[in-house]
């Protein structure tokens, strides 16, 4: 539990201080947090249902986007106020650093396994982005609307 | 006597163009320039976008003819200017602004000052630490790696200053980072030396052009699209050449 709380507030922390470096204006910075750590918590409960990385980063990437779209449509700004940081945790960061790694280290097999697995996790989110941009944006007007009443 | 669109279409030039430097997606910079022209009376102007240039002109009966191309860097992510041209777009469309001033206003919006640097310092700080705890790190790695992130943005906002070309940036950014956590390791900060890394090399990741690219492609935008993901690619593979360097040379020495 308490392993949860601490990932799920690092990445809302991160995606902020993220979302701070990306000049992003002040008064949005609590909803990127919230919504990376969303993402995050999203792509943690899957991961260990054991759905697999692609799955879970695929879900996780599409409620990040869906959320951010969500945001602008509310707050009445651009959607990559809140798209551009809250995708920051789900980017596969760790997986170039083990691609380097054993690149440079002469271990090709493992270099070539984890390139693969990169480019697996790139692509789920590129999906993930692109099948919630098709959603039409009267859904999230109705949504934000809803909730103003 | 010849209507004369010069001074609106100067306006949704600029806007487009504060846009595009900034970070926007190439719809929204199209989208905003169409409006802004429209909402001044010039219905015929036609822009077409790239992710490094605009061109945009305007004919038609009785009107004066009116052509820009402009060469647009990315200067870096400025979602705030994005923000503060979105809302004025907006407004102009409703009638609030005249063409001059709402080039005062663009001009204003094009000056808008970044956050001091020792802010941008410690969010890259907080942020790296935060990552590294994200890819499993512990606490003393996350410290470790805060350290890394702050010393990599004094490195980017004080010793680049944009002097260097991107491939330099990025290669001796990650070779900085690496260098710096092998030696915080070697003195005992820290106990997994490659989330630490993972997490200090997270501020060079290009988040911006890869996001951007991905939704230009969805938008039909092939052109920018492929020349931002071509973009992501090279600045990746920059990092983890630096990176790659300092761990070889790190693994020739102590043979980790």
């Amino acid at each position: 539990m308490w392993e949860w709380i601490v990932q799920v507030l690092s990445a809302a922390v991160g995606t902020a201080a993220f979302a701070l470096l990306f000049s992003v204006p002040p008064s949005c910075y609590l909803r990127c947090g919230v919504i990376g750590g969303l993402g995050w918590l999203c792509w943690l409960s899957l991961d260990r249902l054991g759905l697999g990385t692609v799955v879970s980063i695929f879900d996780a990437t599409a409620l990040v986007v869906f959320c951010s779209r969500y945001s602008a449509v509310r707050r009445r700004c651009p959607v990559t106020l809140f798209l551009i940081p809250g995708i920051f945790p789900l980017v596969p960061g760790a997986g170039i650093y083990w691609t380097a790694y054993y690149v440079v280290t002469d271990q090709v097999a493992l270099a070539a396994q984890k390139g693969f697995s990169t480019l697996k996790a790139a692509v789920a989110i590129v999906l993930g982005i692109l099948l919630v941009f098709e959603l039409p944006q009267g859904l999230f007007r109705t949504l934000a609307e809803g909730r103003e009443k | 006597m010849e209507r004369d669109d010069r001074l609106a279409l100067d306006a949704a030039a600029l806007a487009g163009e504060i846009l595009l430097e900034s970070g926007a997606e190439i719809f929204r910079v199209e989208d905003t320039i169409y409006r802004i022209a429209a909402a001044y009376g010039a219905e015929e102007a036609e822009a077409f976008v790239l992710s490094s240039g605009i061109f945009l002109t305007s004919e038609g009966e009785g009107r004066k003819t009116f052509a820009r191309v402009k060469h647009i860097p990315l200067v870096g992510a400025r979602l705030d200017r994005v923000s503060a041209v979105n809302q004025l777009s907006r407004e102009i469309e409703q009638g609030l602004h005249t063409p001059e001033a709402a080039m005062e206003r663009l001009e204003a919006i094009r000056t808008m000052p970044r956050l001091p640097a020792w802010l941008q310092v410690l969010a890259s700080g907080v942020g790296s630490g935060c990552f590294c705890i994200l890819f499993g790190g512990d606490w003393a790695d996350a410290l470790a790696a805060a350290a890394v992130g702050l010393l990599l943005y004094l490195y980017l906002l004080f010793v680049v200053k944009g002097r260097l070309s991107k491939i330099a940036t990025n290669i001796t950014g990650g070779a900085l980072v690496t260098l710096a956590a092998v030696l915080l390791h070697r003195v005992g900060l820290g106990h997994h030396l490659d989330m630490m890394i993972i997490g200090s090399i997270i501020p060079l990741v290009p988040g911006v052009a890869f996001t951007n690219g991905i939704r230009d492609i969805a938008d039909e935008d092939y052109i920018a699209g492929s020349v931002r993901l071509l973009d992501v690619l090279l600045v990746t593979f920059c990092i983890a050449f630096g990176v790659g360097a300092v761990m070889a040379a790190r693994h020739a020495l102590t043979g980790l």
